[in-house]
């Protein structure tokens, strides 16, 4: 095997009896006109009967490819250079189109990432079983219509939801549905890509439990692959470490936590901490609560401010002040529900302070942000900036707004236009608010660009979005945020699409530029561990309504509501993991 | 249901729109149809009051108030009153239409809906073997012969197999010589006469159909669904008929009932040059003859015959679409 | 984060052209899909001939497109490739010279179809509520509607409007269905962060419109552009072929209506039915391939190679 053995914890499949043997497998994107891509490099191992594995990897890492491969599902342009796939003694590389679709039967099954699209829309949940049954036959005919309403159970979900058509159920019960359709299989082997990773934190949570569940109960061998390392370590036995194509670490989920050889394994797990505990370090950060104590600075480096500074011109600071506040759509379609998206909310975010929202999807916590900064009006409530009132703002009183209040937008591949330059991006607030022309405005992106660390900042200005990375765009849009020198910043899950290793990068740059400038920032997240690390106070979302707030650390701690207390349980958590065993 | 009652409410008012259009249309145009009309009508002989009436209700005089003239355009809508034909006088424009109507209805109705099931089924197949000849060849040839104008493959039709080889007869719905009656005779001879036309419609339109298809499902075989169908091992095709194929015929079944207009259009110019006595070849006759209230007339026929094959369209995808039901 | 307290401002750099390199870029990158394409390679050098016989015509063809001093209804000969007409003028320097008007008829109607659809497409896919429901009941209006049906009614009260009416007829009758499909374009755009940040940087909404979410649609724009060009060439066709036009001029259309009425059927010359459709199909697929590899760019699934 050509990864890194350690010493104590390979698994000896052999033992067992083996049921997958990958050899020197490798996989290419060969596209005409292109350079191939080596996306899985020689990747080796072995899967015992009933094992349960875990495949992790960071995006383009190639994970998603290798669990295709292994299912002989990979589509063009990726295909399979090198290597064999054994199950069951035989090369599943050889097999011809027939044999490949009856193997799907009793032998490999897969459950895709986005789940909630893998149902045909215009089919009942209850035709997807009989189209498995009708093209496979290892169910009579008498006996299909008990054993789909069987499999729709042990999922969790009633039988009623085999009359109803797919986009009849949520997101959750869809991912349900399409692991009980591959649980209708029989499958010895089931490869899990992401299948909670499209989902709900708490539905996430939920999922992630009937699947384990599921594995004891049915016995079938598993990989689950997975960005988070957090999930895989909670749920599996055995993890692989993957890394540009290869597995770099292959060992017992214990060994993994108590003894990580590779150096990408330890990298990945410095990122994880359990927000409940009573300090936080990951690399780079100390949590807020720690650094009050000590006194000192997160980092020893200090951002540069702008030499031109368009607050000078401007009034004191300000905080938001938010009372009451109430958002009420009208009804989807007619005859349905009033929705309500936030209720009665209130609260101030002093100049300087940084505070979370915090909640589930639907908690109604992006509908505040918008709320906050003008682009939508509350129903009831007002909302209060300095001595300007939000809620009454049309178009030009609004870019007076934003010149204080700015956003940074969670999704970094949308939030750029994929036509212009970072230079052009970054020129248009500080042409628009800071009244500066031609050089000083080009010194003026120059000097934001330095702020955010992408340096050399020329290159950087010159670039296009689809050459710079995940976390370096989300730098150029917090960049874009500062241009007009805010005084809030409104955070919209800032790092929740980025790979766990850039989180921390950007992070501590909000965290940075919060203690360097002064800015205030509202952080509104799902994720607990980073609401823990760069904000004071916190306020916990439940269904528009605030449940719990106070400071960080202290709700987080010693949560007294319920939901707080789902939350936390949600986020994956190795060490608890450890500590289960 | 609320679906059904919403698109009813939606073909109503468009229904209701296009009429409006109708009425205006000749009013918008510089000069007067109407005394054009009168004057034209004269030259057969004196124009009765009820005739002068009747025209200048759908064409516009220059007195009298717009809203007492749509009113009575209306009126006429409702009761099928087009008033005289003159390039025809003294047949009502009314009996006309009704002549040429069951033609155009025969001949392009039925000619459509084939061209465009075949060429969905055409389309399923080139998408399903992508890249192979089963893809390339239909959707070149589709594409190279939806570029003919409609009148050019006509011609070369007419030229080809009726001028040179004598296989079909040349013009007409039947032949002079046969008596109209349901003898299996006659129904013989007006099939041997819509054989061209049909297939001039049927060549001109199949590639659009086809290219159609082919694109949506080619959007539809890339969706996870048909992914996880593959994974799930289902039969080939079970994958490509009830999975892909299944949803990719909405988004194209919607550029039917958008395309058919194209179609009603372009089988004008087919009537024309075949002479088949339908509403083309009436409108063509009747634009030569500067004959408005027929001309009119038949364009609001041609309009609403669209409208209300559109309205079945979109039943049809309320059928098939389980998404339109909630 | 490294502290640099004096960043190196290159002096000779002014603010101007900041946006220009990512124009020509994505131009290039869009060229470069459809020239990858091989349907819309031919399809450009269909174009292409098409526009060079259009434009050096008087200089390539035989003879004046109206020279009549010919032999009437003559057969193909080395003096003229593809005969005469009925009366007696040369068949292929008539056809050289109808390249022009199909050219400057499907491109004039095109863009200025396209413009409209643009116009009605983006405001439409900006409004909201009352006022999108009526955009969109008018669009609908226009989609249904026969086009060439209502083509010929209008031509027919414009008594040989010639050729600016043909075009003016096509327009009115032509900008629905790019209008549509612009709309759901740009609807799907505005729902994006970058336009939204636009509005947090400032930017007005003309701006945002024609710099944010313009250049992103300039695929789905040339790909309505060439099809509105194809339906424009096609009408144009029929419309002359009908007599509705300007008979008196040489297009291809009019060749046509002139072949017929000289009944070349019965007298056999289909050379002269054959030529001037074949021309005007020609066109009309240069167009539909080019199309082919536009499509390429707006939706990667129909980029060419073998899908599954």
């Amino acid at each position: 095997m050509s990864m890194t053995t350690p010493a104590s914890g390979t698994v000896s499949a052999a033992e067992n009896d083996v049921l997958l043997d990958v050899r020197e497998l490798s996989v290419v994107y060969a596209s005409p006109g292109m350079e191939p891509v080596q996306a899985v490099d020689r990747v080796s191992f072995t899967l015992g009967r009933g094992e349960f594995v875990g495949l992790v990897g960071e995006s383009g890492s190639g994970k998603s490819t290798l669990g295709f491969a292994l299912t002989r599902l990979q589509k063009a342009p990726a295909q399979i250079s090198n290597g064999r796939i054994l199950f069951g003694g035989r090369d599943i590389r050889e097999l011809d189109a027939e044999e490949l679709r009856r193997q799907r039967q009793g032998g490999f099954a897969m459950v895709l990432q986005s789940g909630m699209n893998a149902l045909n829309p215009v089919r009942t949940i209850r035709n997807h079983f009989m189209d498995v049954f009708r093209a496979h036959g290892h169910v009579g005919a008498h006996e299909r219509a008990g054993r789909a309403a069987e499999l729709v159970q042990k999922v969790g979900l009633g039988p009623e939801v085999l009359d109803r058509y797919p986009g009849e159920l949520s997101g959750g019960m869809r991912q349900r549905v399409s692991i009980a359709i591959a649980l209708s299989l029989e499958p010895q082997l089931m490869v899990f890509d992401e299948p909670t990773t499209a989902l709900d934190v708490l539905v996430q949570h939920a999922v992630m439990d009937t699947i384990q569940a599921l594995q004891k109960s049915e016995n079938f061998t598993a990989i689950l692959i997975s960005h988070d390392l957090g999930i895989v370590l909670e749920a599996t036995e055995r993890v692989m470490v993957m890394h540009e194509g290869r597995i770099v670490e292959d060992a017992r989920s214990v060994d993994i936590l108590e003894r990580p050889q590779d150096p990408y394994t330890r990298m990945l797990l410095s990122h994880y901490a359990d927000p409940r505990a009573e300090t936080i370090s990951i690399p780079g950060f100390v949590d807020m609560g720690t650094r009050k104590r000590e006194g000192k600075a997160r980092i020893d480096v200090t951002t540069t401010r702008p030499t031109v500074s368009a607050r000078q011109a401007r009034s004191a600071d300000s905080a938001i002040v938010v009372e009451g506040v109430s958002k009420v759509y009208p009804a989807p379609r007619r005859g349905e529900e009033k929705v309500t998206a936030v209720s009665d909310v209130s609260f101030r975010l002093e100049p300087g302070e940084a505070l979370a929202l915090v909640g589930a999807s639907g908690s109604g916590k992006s509908t505040l942000a918008k709320l906050i900064t003008g682009v939508e009006k509350p129903t009831a409530g007002s909302i209060r900036f300095g001595d300007l009132d939000v809620t009454g703002l049309r178009r030009r009183a609004l870019r007076e707004l934003h010149k204080d209040v700015q956003m940074v937008f969670q999704d970094p591949y949308s939030a750029l236009n994929p036509l212009h330059t970072v230079e052009y991006t970054l020129t248009r607030p500080v042409v628009n608010y800071t009244g500066l022309r031609g050089a000083d405005a080009r010194r003026r992106v120059l000097e934001l660009l330095d702020t955010v660390g992408l340096t050399p900042v020329e290159q950087f200005a010159a670039k296009l979005p689809h050459q710079l990375s995940g976390g370096q765009r989300q730098r150029v849009v917090i960049a874009r945020a500062l241009a007009s020198d805010p005084q809030v910043l409104i955070a919209d899950e800032p790092v929740s699409m980025l790979d766990v290793s850039l989180r921390a990068g950007v992070l501590a740059l909000l965290e940075d530029l919060r203690e360097q400038w002064g800015v205030s920032m509202l952080y509104i997240t799902h994720d607990l561990l980073s609401a823990r690390l760069v904000t004071e106070n916190i306020l916990v979302l439940n269904r528009g309504r605030v449940v719990e707030r106070g400071e960080t650390a202290q709700v987080l701690r010693h949560p007294s509501d319920e939901y707080t207390v789902s939350l936390l349980d949600a986020v994956p958590n190795p060490a608890r993991a450890k500590g289960a065993r | 249901m609320k679906y059904i009652a919403q698109k009813l409410g939606l073909f109503v008012l468009t229904l209701w729109a296009a009429v409006t259009l109708n009425f205006f249309l000749p009013r918008l145009m510089p000069g007067s149809p109407a005394d054009a009309a009168i004057a034209k009508l004269s030259q057969n002989g004196p124009v009765t009051e009820a005739t002068r009436a009747a025209i200048e209700a759908q064409l516009g005089v220059p007195t009298g108030s717009l809203w007492d003239q749509y009113l009575s355009y209306l009126h006429q809508v409702v009761t099928l009153d087009f008033g005289v034909s003159y390039t025809f006088y003294p047949q009502t424009v009314s009996s006309m239409v009704s002549t040429a109507l069951p033609y155009t209805i025969g001949l392009v109705g039925i000619v459509t809906v084939l061209a465009f099931v075949l060429g969905t089924l055409i389309g399923v197949a080139a998408a399903w073997k992508r890249g192979t000849w089963l893809d390339s060849l239909p959707t070149l040839t589709g594409s190279f012969l939806s570029t003919f104008p409609y009148f050019w493959t006509a011609l070369l039709l007419l030229f080809f197999l009726g001028y040179v080889l004598h296989w079909f007869p040349t013009t007409g719905a039947y032949a002079a010589t046969s008596t109209p009656g349901f003898t299996a005779e006659f129904i013989g001879d007006v099939l041997l006469h819509a054989i061209l036309p049909a297939l001039t419609i049927l060549i001109t339109s199949l590639g659009g159909w086809i290219i159609g298809m082919r694109n949506a499902m080619i959007n539809t075989l890339g969706d996870d669904y048909v992914t996880f169908a593959e994974a799930n091992g289902l039969r080939g095709r079970t994958v490509a008929i009830r999975y892909a194929a299944r949803n990719a015929i909405l988004p194209n079944l919607t550029g039917f009932g958008l395309a058919l207009g194209g179609v009603v259009g372009g089988s004008i110019l087919v009537e024309q040059v075949f002479g088949y006595p339908g509403i083309g070849y009436l409108l063509f006759n009747a634009v030569i003859g500067q004959d408005y209230p027929l001309m009119q007339a038949l364009f609001l026929m041609i309009t609403v015959s669209v409208l209300i094959a559109n309205f079945l369209v979109d039943i049809l995808y309320g059928v098939l679409d389980p998404r339109t039901r909630r | 984060m490294t502290s640099t307290q004096n960043v190196r401002i290159p002096s000779d750099h002014t603010g101007d052209g900041i946006a220009a390199p990512s124009r020509w870029r994505a131009v290039g990158r869009m060229v470069a899909t459809v020239w990858g394409n091989t349907k819309a390679r031919i399809g450009i050098c269909i174009l292409g001939f098409f526009v060079v016989v259009a434009v050096f015509a008087p200089v390539l063809a035989p003879y004046g497109p109206k020279d009549n001093g010919f032999e009437r209804n003559g057969a193909a000969s080395w003096a003229h490739w593809l005969g005469t007409t009925a009366a007696g003028e040369d068949v292929l320097s008539q056809l050289m010279h109808g390249a022009r008007i199909s050219l400057v008829v499907g491109f004039a109607a095109g863009i200025l179809s396209t413009i409209v659809a643009v116009l009605i497409g983006l405001s439409w896919g900006y409004l909201r509520g009352v006022a999108s429901e009526v955009v969109g009941f008018v669009v609908n209006l226009f989609l249904v509607i026969p086009g060439l049906p209502l083509m010929i009614v209008i031509a027919a009260y414009l008594q040989n409007g010639g050729i600016l009416m043909i075009i003016a007829v096509i327009v009115v009758t032509g900008w629905a269905w790019g209008a549509r499909v612009l709309r759901s374009q740009t609807q799907s755009l505005r729902g994006r962060d970058f336009v939204t940040s636009a509005q947090f940087s400032g930017d007005g909404s003309a701006r945002i419109v024609f710099r944010e979410i313009l250049p992103n649609m300039t695929s789905l724009i040339t790909g309505s552009l060439f099809g509105a060009a194809t339906a424009a060439i096609l009408a144009e066709a029929g419309l002359e072929f009908l007599g509705l036009g300007d008979s008196s001029i040489v297009s291809w259309g009019t060749m046509l209506y002139w072949a017929q009425n000289s009944n070349s059927l019965l007298t056999g010359q289909w050379l002269l039915l054959f030529a001037p459709g074949l021309c005007i199909a020609l066109l009309a697929l240069s167009l539909t391939l080019i199309n082919f590899g536009v499509d390429g760019i707006s939706n990667p699934r129909l980029r060419e190679g073998k899908g599954r």
